[in-house]
């Protein structure tokens, strides 16, 4: 059985967890394969955090954490890893902001110190705002607006949802980040920033017993924080298809289709996830190998899950081939869907998607940066950090009637958004 | 041991406060790091197997995983009008072999739950232990029984025929291609441009040569790493690829002495370091409504990997903006000006070419601005030597870097790999971090001086020509802004543009005829058989000739001095055209060796049907207040120009016509025409005077008609 040859590959991921008395969940994986250490820090406040006059402002205070703190000045953050050696890095979801640093492994306690100034007492100073929100703009322009397709994500959020703030991409609107003033970064930092909302991580290098001393010294003596609010919005079901055409700049016309599905972790969410793979993972994969090479309707084609943690989407985004109207696009593409709703899937294809989500579960354990990042996501999303190995269980244990079942649930027209991409030109 | 009560009890007190004293940690300061751990490199075994292909192999259990990678050793090769077919090459591979369909094939993959591709040197896969035997099949199938089905070859060919119309939309895409052209020249394998035109040339037979006489085990690496020990490695590189023998598809010379490959055609490496622009060049692809400028500083650089100053020349990159948040572009552009995301730039050591690039995108209204801050950071690096913070942090993070990356035990092979390809001394890994703490300011600088062109450079801008081009002729040597297309070529203005139609009755002949009269008449032109005109002129303020040499029926021969010193020479025998410069020597083809034919007729308006030019009168313009009608030249090679000629008197006033230049692209050339006076029974104009390359007047001393030329004048070597 697949279960069982999964098991005998895949190596678990060995770690201990504790809690600091603020709160502070703390989390240690040991390698010394590798004289290097990821330090990293998981936040749980995303863009669905947001007040609904200040979207983008998770993620544009992401990048004003990296201004300084009490004790580090405007710009030394970056200075003093990367005159370590290290690296440094963050990013914002709908969900979470993450930052880390890989470091070697003899300077730890600079990433314990680093991180511990970010959560104890940032600060940040006019030019940096200034300066930060100009920089933001540009990564709006370059990643959505420059971009032929790059609109697709706030395109289709807009039209998915109508009440819960994932409608907003975490990039955000230029109008709100314009807006946003002192006030919203002490009340977001106070409210967001605090321990007891926050996962801790080391993989690499290290000791545990002199690490676990050495971050009680950084990150014990930082105040808990208040109860975190959570938005509590729930997106009501749709009411039908939503359809609609956008313009761009772009020669080829191109399709998107987005489902409304259940949230990361939920049980539909895995079986939801493997009918994703099973259109598009490989080039045996349904929409791969009919829509781009058999009917040759598209030259890219691919679907995916955002593994959000309240109810999320499946995009499927295919561009055409010459030639190719959109209509004839999708309609090539729903003959797939409606395949996954009409039969259920052969035990050959879902060993495969199996042997698929094996390796790739190996793989993705390959760094220290990885697996900090991994475990982190498991303690905050997938409840408990013990996910981190057991998660794959929950794929294998998917059946082509789950496959179904969810196909027919979630994968119908009723539930969905579909776009047709086309060339500015062709507007009328 | 000795022991009191006091002791014991401070003793005591110690150990119970630790939990306090964890408060009071000094937080004003970095911690102070602990001592540097020691960096080790991994083992790697490298073998021979009886075909002459090299194995590599890596052992580490850390995951149960292997990958697989076949490499050949291919030079870069030209692929002019069928430009598109290598790329091919890689989706073709797995798209069938003697085994299996595609189809079959892609089920293989993905029922092994292995990652495998193709390109133009080799194959890749990676997969499970467990899966890995099956994978190796496969992985040897595509390297050895490749079919290239014709059926596939079709789908692949039209899908890459969208994507290069889809291109035209992607201001990255485009700003790659358009520098990579203008980096290297459309004549040098690594600047050539695919569009439609040479996709619709391409046949599935250059794709299969390609792949048969490149795909070679004398020129091959296998090189396996990962949940492997090197007994199990080396049992399975000689089980797949020991007697693995290839194709049987040689090169043999063909009559012009080139290598040739059959239903492939020449198979020339072309791999001359491209010439520099020789100044500040200004492109601009014009991207309606963008809502950004992609900008770009790009130049040739004469760099090998196994060059003593490669190792200098990454640092000295990664001071500038090669990665680190604290290099200069990103400090100036992004943390200081907030003009981007971010900026950064690249010096590539290549074997064949390398190159630099320096770039960012950001809105339209600050492009000039930031066009400028990229060169004022590049010609820095040359003027002063870098702080010691700057050095420390560059080394620590390139060290840092080195350590990080042999995490995965694909870079112990990677490193192994380049030494053999790129002919690196055997101890350059082990070596890596000892040069590297060795690298001084001064050595930084040296290599800024050596490697880096800031006023000899190509500027590429990619975006809204309305709302960005502002400023940036201020940037350009000779104060213009030139305009590209997403494929790299000039774009050409429209023939018709400005004219009004002829008077009834007047063609093109009647147009050529009144010239030919106009300067003497057909039978006072025919008996010019040899022609030399010496003209003075200044070339950047220094007085210099130009002398020109026709004799018929097509010889021509050009050289410009400044005072004895010889700027540039041409020479053409009626066959073969040699470019003589202060940057060496090289023959003429295409393009260029077809402007310098049409020179070889002193009056071409008689001779455009043997030269397979076709003429067409446009309409009549105004110029310079007289009434002119011009007169559109084609040639089938896909040059053009256009002749103006003065409606009353019937002289030719006015060329205009773009030239290739040196570093790729085109200019638009103008050449006014003057002071006509007779010589030898046809008049010639005295004065020329050109704008657009270079501005110069050229003044005639001398014209002499059938005062015979030295044969020797016209000899090509």
């Amino acid at each position: 059985m697949a279960t069982i040859t999964a098991v005998a590959q895949t190596r678990e991921i060995q770690y201990t967890e504790f809690d600091l008395p603020n709160g502070l969940h703390v989390i240690l994986h040991e390698d010394h394969s590798t004289p290097i250490v990821a330090v990293g820090v998981m936040y749980h406040v995303g863009s669905k955090d947001e007040a609904r006059d200040r979207r983008g402002f998770a993620h544009f205070f992401e990048h004003l954490l990296f201004e300084g703190s009490d004790n580090i000045g405007r710009g030394e953050y970056s200075k003093y890893v990367e005159k370590a050696g290290g690296v440094l890095n963050a990013n914002t979801t709908g969900d979470r902001t993450y930052y880390y640093e890989v470091l070697p492994s003899n300077q730890l306690d600079l990433g314990l110190w680093l991180e511990s100034e970010r959560m104890m007492h940032a600060k940040v100073e006019t030019k940096g705002i200034e300066t930060q929100r100009e920089v933001v703009k540009e990564e709006r322009r370059q990643r959505y607006e420059n971009q032929p397709y790059g609109s697709i994500l706030p395109e289709v959020l807009k039209r998915a949802y109508t009440m819960h703030p994932y409608q907003w991409p975490t990039i955000g609107y230029m109008e709100d980040l314009n807006a946003a003033n002192e006030k919203d970064y002490k009340n977001f930092y106070k409210t967001f920033y605090v321990p007891n909302n926050a996962v801790l991580v080391l993989a690499g290098d290290f000791a545990p017993k002199q690490a676990k001393a050495d971050l009680t010294k950084y990150f014990g003596p930082i105040k808990k924080g208040a109860a975190v609010p959570r938005n509590k919005v729930v997106e009501p079901p749709m009411k039908g298809e939503v359809r609609d055409v956008v313009y761009d700049k772009i020669q080829l016309p191109a399709v998107v289709e987005a489902y409304r599905i259940p949230a990361l972790g939920t049980p539909d969410f895995y079986a939801v996830d493997m009918l994703n793979r099973l259109l598009s993972n490989g080039n045996s994969s349904r929409l791969v190998k009919n829509v781009k090479d058999a009917e040759q309707k598209a030259v890219y084609v691919g679907s995916f899950s955002l593994p959000f943690e309240d109810p999320g989407l499946a995009i499927a985004f295919a561009v055409a081939n010459m030639g190719v109207s959109p209509d004839s696009l999708e309609a090539s593409m729903d003959k797939q869907f409606a395949r996954v709703r009409d039969e259920a899937v052969p035990e050959a294809e879902l060993t495969k998607l199996k042997v698929q989500i094996e390796t790739e579960h190996a793989m993705e354990n390959s760094k220290v940066a990885g697996i900090a990042n991994n475990l982190a996501n498991a303690y905050t999303f997938l409840g408990g950090t013990a996910k981190v190995n057991t998660e794959v269980e929950h794929y294998m244990a998917v059946t082509p009637a789950d496959i179904q079942r969810v196909a027919r649930k979630y994968f119908v027209p009723g539930n969905r958004v579909v776009l047709h991409y086309l060339p500015e030109n062709q507007k009328k | 041991m000795k022991s009191t009560p006091l002791h014991t009890l401070a003793l005591a007190a110690t150990l119970l406060i630790p939990a306090l004293m964890t408060a009071q940690v000094d937080r004003t300061k970095a911690p102070k790091p602990g001592p540097a751990p020691e960096v080790h490199l991994g083992e790697h075994k490298s073998f021979l197997l009886p075909n002459g292909m090299r194995a590599i192999i890596v052992e580490n259990h850390k995951l149960p995983i292997v990958s697989a990678q076949v490499r050949f050793d291919i030079p870069p090769v030209m692929e002019g009008n069928i430009a598109g077919y290598q790329e091919l090459v890689g989706e073709l591979l797995t798209s069938g072999t003697a085994r299996h369909t595609k189809e079959q094939f892609d089920e293989q993959v993905d029922g092994l739950g292995a990652q495998l591709s193709a390109s133009k040197d080799g194959v890749y896969a990676m997969s499970l232990k467990k899966n890995f035997p099956q994978v190796m099949d496969l992985v040897y199938e595509v390297v050895a029984s490749a079919t290239f089905p014709p059926a596939e070859f079709e789908k692949a060919r039209t899908r890459m025929l969208s994507e290069v119309q889809s291109r035209a939309s992607d201001p990255d895409q485009i700003a790659d291609v358009v520098g990579q052209s203008l980096t290297f020249t459309k004549g040098h394998p690594y600047g050539e441009v695919v569009t439609e035109a040479t996709l619709k040339n391409v046949t599935r037979k250059e794709v299969e040569q390609y792949y048969r006489h490149f795909f070679q085990p004398k020129q091959g690496y296998l090189v396996l790493v990962g949940d492997i020990t090197p007994q199990e490695g080396e049992a399975m590189a000689n089980h797949y690829f020991g007697l693995w023998q290839g194709a049987d598809a040689p090169a043999v010379a063909n009559a012009q002495g080139q290598l040739e490959v059959k239903d492939l055609g020449p198979i020339e490496p072309g791999m001359a370091t491209p010439p520099l622009p020789g100044n500040v060049r200004v492109a601009f692809v014009d991207r309606p409504g963008s809502a950004q400028s992609v900008i770009k500083v790009l130049f040739p650089v004469q760099l090998k990997p196994n060059d003593p100053m490669a190792l200098q020349a990454q640092v000295l990159n990664t001071i500038l903006g090669g990665g680190v948040f604290n290099a200069r572009l990103m400090q100036n552009l992004r943390e200081d000006k907030g003009y981007t995301y971010g900026a950064y730039s690249s010096l590539n050591a290549d074997r064949w070419c390398g190159s630099f690039s320096a770039g960012c995108s950001v809105r339209n209204a600050v492009t000039d601005s930031a066009a400028a801050e990229l060169l004022k950071e590049i010609r820095g690096m040359r003027t002063s030597p870098v702080s010691a913070e700057e050095l420390a942090l560059a080394k620590s993070y390139m060290a840092g870097s080195f350590a990080r990356s042999l995490e995965d035990p694909r870079t112990v092979a990677r490193f192994a790999l380049n030494t053999f390809l790129n002919n690196l001394p055997e101890d350059y890994y082990e070596t890596y971090l000892k040069r590297l703490d060795a690298v001084s300011a001064a050595d930084v600088q040296q290599a800024a001086m050596r490697f880096l062109h800031p006023d000899s450079c190509t500027v590429l801008v990619v975006g809204d020509k309305a709302g960005a081009e502002k400023g940036l002729e201020a940037l350009s040597g000779n104060h213009r802004v030139l305009a590209y297309d997403a494929n790299g070529d000039i774009v050409r203005p429209d023939p018709s543009e400005g004219a009004t139609p002829a008077p009834a009755g007047t063609t093109v002949q009647t147009v050529l005829d009144a010239y030919i009269k106009a300067i003497g008449g057909k039978a006072a032109v025919d008996k010019v058989m040899d022609l030399k005109k010496e003209y003075t002129t200044s070339v950047q303020g220094m007085a210099a000739t130009l002398t020109e040499y026709n004799k018929a029926p097509d010889k021509y021969a050009m050289e410009m001095k400044v005072g004895n010193m010889l700027v540039q020479q041409i020479t053409y025998n009626g066959n073969r055209a040699k470019l003589k410069g202060m940057m060496g020597e090289k023959d003429l083809e295409d393009m260029e060796l077809d402007e310098v034919k049409r020179n070889a007729f002193a009056f071409p308006e008689l001779h455009y049907p043997e030269m397979g030019q076709t003429a067409q009168l446009v309409g009549m313009v105004d110029l310079n207040g007289a009434k002119a009608f011009r007169v559109n030249v084609k040639s089938v090679q896909g040059g053009q120009y256009d002749d103006y000629y003065d409606v009353k008197t019937g002289l030719k006033l006015r060329r205009k016509e773009s030239q290739s230049q040196d570093g790729g692209g085109y200019v638009q050339v103008i050449t006014e025409y003057s002071d006509y006076q007779p010589e030898g029974g046809v008049l010639f104009p005295r004065t020329l005077h050109q704008s657009g390359g270079m501005d110069m007047t050229l003044k005639a001393t001398a014209i002499s008609v059938n005062k015979g030329i030295s044969p020797a004048v016209f000899t090509v070597e």
